[in-house]
């Protein structure tokens, strides 16, 4: 077995299988774990406005602080943008996204994407770099971060060598770019990766929270 | 089958390679005027998309030279509109295109009478007078 | 031809001019991928070439190999070539048969010892001997035999490269291609499901200049010819990049010549010289005829997922083992809740003591 059929074939297979189980698992756990019901009298009663509301409102910083974290703010969504546009408007990855999920949708120019993935990874290893040398960044930082940040740069780089067909036979680099995505896919139910499918539902649980006691969080 | 003819099939395809190609002659006649020697451009090995053999043909267009060699299938030698750029076709006995090749030079090799033959043709002159 | 005569006197015998061999050279130089500026240097090398002996062993084939070499009728570069080695064994282009033909393969292989150039095509069932057999003697003996005192090897069609078609999945003859059974010889893979005919006479033409075997690449085929892989060379490849896809066989992308790129075309993975040298004298490739690239000069093309299945969509099992996966998952995660919620629930009993 060469290691493109391995990449494309069992290696795909689990790494698809660990990432299905993971993420349910820590879904449903935590669905599970949820407090007991709050049997205080409300203040209000319109949760689903409260929760949505969290959710719009700590998509961005709060005014006070805005202007010291501006940095990470555009950067995070310009890190995030660039990296949805990448994975998911390429004619390729659709394709692969319909044969598992069973619909797609419209695609953009190579050329497009090319650019996009190239800001991804920049904007990334910059962000990799103030988070290993700004003080307070190293000292809360853990493997988790680090792990995480890694296994999402890696198929970003070789996803840009596989497109431009740098460095290697094509199959190799197609290779090594569809293994590096099966690590993300099994390292991401354990690590912060879960961020991505945690933050909204959080946001909206704190919303709906604060929002029964009269708060406006 | 005239339903599958009332299908429109455009290709409006291009490789790019057609400007390449016309700027690397370009070059070739450069060098050849400098002193250098010719070039040969071997058409089969560039990918070309349908129709752009045709599109280089016909942008260098036809000059006051033409020959048709007959050896081993015709061959055609085709001076274009720019001396010195000569647009050689190999065709087998089938009438069927083995190679085609760009030459820029001052004459393509195929039209000088080749030495072998000359030594061979006197030989046969020689025979002829002598009966 | 006579054996001691060198393609030059052959050539000039058959009323070939100078200019002529010069042409014949052209096109020669051409079929092997050489640049223009090596013409003289193989006319050279042609005006004294001696006429190689070569063996050609078919085994579990179809003969596409064979049908794709010869269909020219009438006197082309490639034919000339193919003339101009002494073919002394070929079962569907011999005139002989049975144990006459079998004597005369026996009588050339002793007379060209070390210096014939064996052909096969088709692939070697190592599963029962008995699968195929000639002249009762297996495949697998016949090319032992054979390799014995060769030159070099040259394996025609992906069967013989790769094991090809048999070998695809069940395999039931337990089909092999000749690199895994002659491990002493030096083999050129020219794969292909036929390959081009001029990459196989490129190939002789090759052994016919030089007299070495040409530059190979990783997987044992000329690197002159299967060095690129068909998307790099592809004419369409501007729709590719553009995002202008084909997504069925006769829709306006289909019709207006798009990337096949959804409609399966494993161009990207493929490695031979079909988009620049093509097909039928260069008359067109599949894909310009608007099918896709199948990679059948790759091996396990027939088992790399379906013709008509994008590269990107891989090879992943089924939903039905993901949906397996989730309830795994959900198990887990309602049991590991129940256990996490039993802990707490003890651990603020054991507070309250």
């Amino acid at each position: 077995m060469t290691l493109l059929e391995f990449a494309s074939g069992p290696g795909l297979q689990w790494a698809l299988w660990i990432f299905v189980l993971g993420i349910t698992w820590r879904v449903v756990g935590a669905v599970f774990l949820l407090s007991r019901k709050d049997i205080s009298k409300p203040r209000h009663t319109n949760t689903i406005s409260a929760g949505l509301g969290a959710v719009w409102s700590r998509s961005a910083p709060a005014p006070a602080f805005e202007k010291k974290i501006r940095f990470q703010h555009v950067t995070g969504y310009a890190w995030h943008f660039a990296l949805f546009i990448s994975v998911l408007f390429f004619a390729p990855h659709i394709l692969f996204f319909e044969s598992v999920l069973g619909f797609s949708w419209p695609h953009l120019p190579n050329s497009i994407i090319l650019v996009t993935a190239i800001i991804a990874t920049a904007v990334l290893v910059a962000l990799l770099i103030r988070r290993a040398t700004h003080p307070v960044q190293r000292f809360i930082s853990n493997a988790d971060d680090y792990i995480s940040i890694f296994v999402v740069l890696v198929p970003l780089l070789t996803g840009i060598l596989a497109f431009t067909h740098f460095g290697a036979r094509y199959e190799t680099l197609l290779a090594v770019h569809l293994l590096s995505v099966e690590v993300m896919l099994i390292w991401f139910p354990f690590g912060k990766l879960m961020h991505m499918i945690m933050t909204m539902p959080a946001r909206f649980q704190a919303g709906t929270a604060f929002g029964r006691r009269g708060v406006k969080a | 089958m005239s339903s599958l003819e009332t299908i429109p099939v455009t290709t409006e395809v291009a490789t790019g390679n057609v400007e390449p190609l016309l700027h690397e002659i370009r070059h070739a006649l450069k060098r050849l005027i400098e002193g250098k020697e010719g070039t040969v451009i071997d058409l089969k090995r560039l990918p070309l998309a349908p129709g752009e053999e045709e599109r280089i043909a016909a942008t260098l267009g036809t000059g006051e030279v033409r020959a048709e060699v007959d050896a081993l299938g015709p061959t055609l030698i085709q001076e274009t509109s720019y001396p010195g750029v000569w647009l050689i076709t190999h065709k087998n006995v089938d009438d069927v295109v083995v190679a085609r090749f760009v030459e820029v030079t001052y004459i393509p090799e195929l039209l000088r009478s080749q030495q072998a033959d000359i030594d061979a043709g006197i030989n046969r002159l020689e025979n002829e007078l002598k009966n | 031809m006579r054996k001691d005569q060198n393609l030059g006197e052959y050539l000039r015998m058959q009323g070939v001019s100078r200019r002529g061999f010069l042409k014949f050279c052209s096109a020669t130089a051409s079929l092997m991928a050489l640049p223009p500026s090596a013409v003289s240097q193989v006319a050279e090398a042609l005006a004294t070439a001696r006429r190689p002996s070569v063996i050609w062993m078919s085994f579990q084939e179809c003969t596409g190999c064979t049908e794709s070499l010869t269909r020219s009728h009438a006197p082309t570069v490639e034919s000339l070539i193919f003339d101009a080695i002494s073919l002394d064994y070929h079962h569907t282009l011999q005139a002989a048969a049975g144990h006459g033909a079998e004597a005369a393969r026996e009588a050339a292989m002793e007379e060209n010892k070390g210096e014939y150039i064996l052909v096969v095509d088709g692939s070697i069932p190592n599963g029962n001997n008995g699968y195929s057999t000639i002249a009762g003697i297996s495949n697998h003996d016949m090319l032992i035999e054979a390799a014995a005192d060769c030159f070099a090897i040259v394996a025609v069609g992906t069967c013989a490269s790769f094991g090809g078609l048999p070998q695809a999945n069940p395999n039931p003859t337990g089909a092999v291609s000749v690199s895994e059974i002659i491990k002493d010889k030096p083999i050129i893979n020219v794969s292909g499901c036929p390959p081009i005919p001029v990459v196989i006479t490129g190939v002789l033409a090759h052994f016919l200049t030089f007299g070495t075997i040409p530059e190979l690449d990783a997987l044992g085929r000329p690197a002159a010819f299967f060095g690129q892989n068909i998307h790099d060379r592809c004419y369409r490849r501007p729709f590719y990049e553009r995002g202008q896809f084909a997504e069925t066989f006769d829709d306006e992308g289909a019709r207006k010549g798009w990337c096949l790129y959804k409609l399966g075309c494993k161009g990207p993975t493929t490695y031979n010289a079909c988009a620049t040298l093509k097909w039928n004298q260069g008359t067109s490739f599949p894909i310009q005829s608007g099918h896709g690239c199948i990679g059948c000069s790759e091996p396990s093309f027939w088992d790399k997922g379906g013709f008509y299945d994008p590269i990107s969509a891989g090879q992943w099992g089924s939903r039905d083992a993901l949906l397996g996966a989730a309830a795994a998952g959900a198990a887990l995660g309602v049991g590991s809740a129940l256990a996490a919620r039993a802990r707490k629930k003890k651990a603020q009993a054991a507070e309250e003591v």
